[in-house]
Formats: structure tokens, C-alpha cells, sequence
């Protein structure tokens, strides 16, 4: 064989590979989407869950989500400048229990530091400034779980709407804070399920969620008064929560069956076509 | 034998290279999506075969190293390249069936309405505030007041206030926000805020206020005048 036909075999048939590999890896789906700052994932552990340890070394093994916070600017009393600018979420479950911390700088510790989670509670959409009614779109309650540095402890509240924010009979949350070289470690717990779907967000494993979070700066000015207090905070806007469901291998499964199918599928067609040569 | 495959294969190759790295650098134009980039490559196939099988002739010369590749027989060194094929292939198909079978990692994909359209009253509505510099004037200072914390002091939606919310707030000095607008739908969007979005404008997500509770419609008027002045944009009109 000349060498000048060898090369061109050579181009013929790497390019076909290239190409059966570039049409194939075009419609195939693309890779994992980036989830940091859209959405916060809860892994399952198992063992102990740090329901109380802000610091436990185990926190680690949570990937962190970062999401902006804005002043609260949406409905009077509204504040123009508030101390947290970003708040840092990282979560786990141990399917029974979730647990959510919240890592945030703020330069000082003070007895009025505060933070916040909210849900929504039910297939009904809630507008993320505690529920606000809506005009075109009937909307449902959030569920806010609330910790205040000098309460020591976590409250489960519901709204529907600035006024209306009540905190609930029955106490599902706790909430534990540390201070530590400005920065605050909020650890939030709660049943991943509850009995009051009216007034519990219910965290299904696998299942996105909407998350909202709010952070106060306990901070007083000249004269004595909270600079940020009751709606006058910083806020993020709606993003997504997921506690994850115990890993599902049957992606490989069938990504095996499939290879040995298009395998299977080779070795026919070829013995049919030396069949056909020969003949 | 292979030669007459050269040609088919350096078209495609080529084809795949203009749509993806051409197309995309030609001004106004932007990059194309994967599946559009496979339904062209696949058309370019098809058209390719369907070239090739005109004539009998012309069948066999196009298949006969493509059967010759997969058999085996008289390829010399493509040997390795075939093996490397059917190794490949497999793969890809396992891979692309995990691809399309494993639970997704990304949160659920939302498709918001950026400009809905407003109900019926607030179509069609004329500024009823003279168009005077005194009260263009007043528009920005009511503007500065009450939207540039968020919208911004250059009218650009990048106020100190707007880093966390999601949807952003608008950028006016984009023409495609209030430029593509008329007042009377600034009017309404102002009037009755992100909570009065319709369902596919996602009104749970909006920071926008329901400023009727706080400011007088001759205000909002005027902040509309304010607006298009200061971002340089002008109402989209009935021609």
C-alpha cells in the first residue's frame, strides 16, 4: 500500500471516530449543572448529625452554597443598608432530621443578632417577603424558623403577608449560634417531616424545595435604638433547597445494559456483513 | 479503497467547526445549542448519503471502506483505529444512557416571562403629566429617592440594594427594558409592584414595591419621565 493512501486511511478513519464522537457527545445531555449560589444540598450522613455543634468537623463534608443578601426593600419599614452581604448555607440529614448552617461575617456580637430560613408550605407559591399576597396569583404561607442570639433557641413561625407573622403552637426547630472572629455559625434542626403540613414546610428526600434566608445585624446606633429590627434586615431572594435521597445506582444499570446492547449489536452486524463479503 | 471517504468526513468536520465556532463570532449572531449543531450534522449526513448513493457506482465506492472498516478485511494500519471504534461506541452509548437516565443534580429549570402582559386598564394610557423639564426635573429627584437603590443612580439596575435579588433589577439604559415599553406599562409594573406580576412573570420572586400604597399616581408619572430622560430611552409609542 502506497503511504500517501495509508494517510488518507488513517484521516478517514480517525475522522469518522471523531465525528461518531462529536454528533453523539452533542446530543447527549450536558454535564451537572454548577449548583453553587442557586441551590443548597443537603447529603445524607450517617451517624451523628451536628444538631447542635455549629463547628463539628463533619460540616465539611457539605458542599457550601453562597447567596447574596439585599436589604429588605420591598414593603415600609424597609432599610437601605444593612451589615450582611452574603450568607454561606451548607446542610445535612440523616433521613430522619435536617440540619441547615448558616455562615455569615458580621463584626460584632451582639444580643440582637438574628437569622432566619423561610419555605414555602405546600404546592401553593409564596411571594419570598413572608408570604405577601399577590394579586394575580393565590399564594400560600411561608414557614419561617427563626434564632436570635440572646433567645439561645429557635423558633417556628408562619405569615402570610408583612403583620401577620405568628409563631406556631407546636416548636419543631432548634437553634443553636456561635460567635467566633466575626463570624456567626447558625445550625437550624427539624423533623424532615412533620405532622402540620399546613404549617411545616415537609422536606421529601430528592426533592427541590424553595429557600429564602434573612440575617440581623444587632448593631445600635448613636442613640441607643436597633439600627436593624422587625423588617428592616437583609434578605436573599427565593433559591432552592434539596436534601438529597440515598444515592441511586440504576443510572449505571442501564448505562451497562445499553453499552452491551450497542456491544451485542457490533458483533451481529459485523458477523453479517464478513458473511456477506465472503459470500 | 478509504479515499472516497476523505471527503465526506473532513465536510462534516468542517460543517461542525463553522456552526460551532464560526456561526457564533459572525456579528449579531450568537452560539448555537448542541441539539441544533446534531440536527445540522445530521442533515449534512443525510445529504451526504444521499449524494453518494445516486449511482451504483457511487454506492459501493462510499460504502466499500466503510464495510471494509467494520470487517476488518484489507485495512492495514486502520486496524488500531478500528478497534478503537468499537471499543468507543459502546462507551458513548452507556454514556449517553446514564446521561439521560441518572437523576439530575440541577434544581428545576424556570422559564420567566421577563415583560407579561398588563391588564387591560393599564393598556394604552397617555402620561397625563406635561412633559416640562421642571417636572422631568421632579422625576429624577422622586426617581433618586425611591428606585435608585436598586435600579441605580445611572439608571443601570445596579444599585447598592440589588445584589441579592433574583430576577435583578431592571436595567433601564438596556434598550431592550423600558425602551421596548410604553409609559402605561411602567405605570402598572410601578403602581402595583412585583406582587402584581401575573403567574408567568413569577411574582413571588420580585422585589419590586407596590408603591400605590406609598406614592401618588402623579409621582409615578413623573418618575416615568425621570426614568426615560435619565436612561436616555424613549417610551415605545403607536406608530
Amino acid at each position: 500500500m502506497k503511504p500517501a493512501n495509508q494517510i488518507r486511511q488513517w484521516v478517514s478513519g480517525v475522522g469518522a471516530v471523531a465525528v461518531t464522537a462529536l454528533i453523539l457527545s452533542g446530543a447527549a445531555p450536558g454535564l451537572a449543572q454548577e449548583s453553587e449560589s442557586v441551590s443548597v444540598s443537603a447529603p445524607m450522613v450517617k451517624g451523628t448529625l451536628p444538631v447542635d455543634d455549629p463547628n463539628a468537623a463533619i460540616w465539611s463534608t457539605a458542599k457550601p452554597a453562597k447567596f447574596p443578601m439585599s436589604p429588605q426593600v420591598h414593603w415600609p419599614n424597609r432599610i437601605l443598608e444593612t451589615t450582611v452581604k452574603d450568607v454561606s448555607v451548607r446542610a445535612l440529614h440523616d433521613g430522619t432530621q435536617v440540619a441547615i448552617l448558616l455562615e455569615y461575617a458580621d463584626p460584632t456580637e451582639d444580643p440582637d443578632d438574628a437569622a432566619a430560613i423561610e419555605f414555602m408550605v405546600g404546592d401553593k407559591k409564596a411571594h419570598f417577603a413572608h408570604g405577601q399576597p399577590m394579586a394575580q396569583v393565590e399564594g400560600g404561607p411561608v414557614n419561617i424558623w427563626y434564632w436570635k442570639n440572646k433567645d439561645k433557641k429557635g423558633v417556628d413561625m408562619n405569615a402570610m403577608g408583612f403583620g401577620t407573622l405568628k409563631v406556631q403552637t407546636h416548636q419543631d426547630v432548634k437553634a443553636t449560634g456561635a460567635f467566633s472572629n466575626g463570624t456567626w455559625k447558625v445550625v437550624f434542626t427539624r423533623p424532615l417531616a412533620t405532622e402540620h403540613s399546613a404549617e411545616d414546610t415537609q422536606l421529601a428526600l430528592g426533592g427541590f424545595i424553595n429557600i429564602a434566608f434573612a440575617v440581623w445585624d444587632g448593631r445600635k446606633d448613636g442613640s441607643g435604638d436597633l439600627v436593624e429590627k422587625g423588617s428592616q434586615k437583609a434578605v436573599s431572594s427565593w433559591w432552592y433547597f434539596r436534601a438529597e435521597a440515598p444515592p441511586d445506582y440504576s443510572g449505571y444499570y442501564y448505562a451497562a445494559f445499553a453499552a452491551a446492547l450497542a456491544l451485542g449489536f457490533q458483533f451481529v452486524l459485523i458477523r453479517k456483513l464478513k458473511k456477506g463479503q465472503a459470500a | 479503497m478509504g479515499g472516497s471517504l476523505v471527503r465526506p468526513v473532513l465536510l462534516i468536520l468542517s460543517m461542525y467547526v463553522f456552526l460551532k465556532f464560526v456561526v457564533p463570532n459572525i456579528p449579531g449572531s450568537a452560539p448555537l445549542p448542541s441539539s441544533l449543531i446534531f440536527l445540522y450534522l445530521m442533515l449534512t449526513t443525510t445529504g451526504i448519503v444521499i449524494f453518494a448513493t445516486l449511482s451504483r457506482e457511487s454506492k459501493d465506492a462510499f460504502f466499500a471502506p466503510i464495510l471494509n472498516f467494520l470487517t476488518g478485511e484489507n485495512i492495514g494500519a486502520m486496524q488500531a483505529a478500528r478497534y478503537g471504534f468499537l471499543i468507543l461506541f459502546p462507551l458513548l452509548v452507556g454514556w449517553q444512557t446514564y446521561g439521560s437516565t441518572a437523576t439530575s443534580d440541577a434544581p428545576p429549570a424556570e422559564n420567566r416571562t421577563i415583560h407579561p402582559a398588563p391588564p387591560g386598564e393599564y393598556t394604552g394610557l397617555s402620561n397625563p403629566v406635561s412633559k416640562t423639564p421642571e417636572n422631568i426635573m421632579q422625576g429624577k429627584g422622586f426617581y433618586a429617592a425611591f428606585c435608585s437603590p436598586c435600579h441605580g443612580g445611572k439608571f443601570d439596575g445596579k444599585g447598592p440594594a440589588a445584589r441579592g435579588f433574583n430576577p435583578p433589577p431592571a436595567n433601564f439604559s438596556d434598550p431592550t427594558t423600558i425602551a421596548m415599553l410604553q409609559e402605561s406599562y411602567l405605570f402598572w409594573r410601578i403602581k402595583k409592584g412585583g406582587v402584581g406580576l401575573p403567574i408567568e412573570g413569577m411574582p413571588w420572586k420580585s422585589a419590586m414595591p407596590r408603591w400605590e400604597v406609598e406614592l401618588p399616581d402623579e409621582w409615578i408619572w413623573k418618575i416615568i419621565m425621570g426614568e426615560y430622560d435619565g436612561a436616555h430611552q424613549s417610551p415605545r409609542t403607536w406608530e
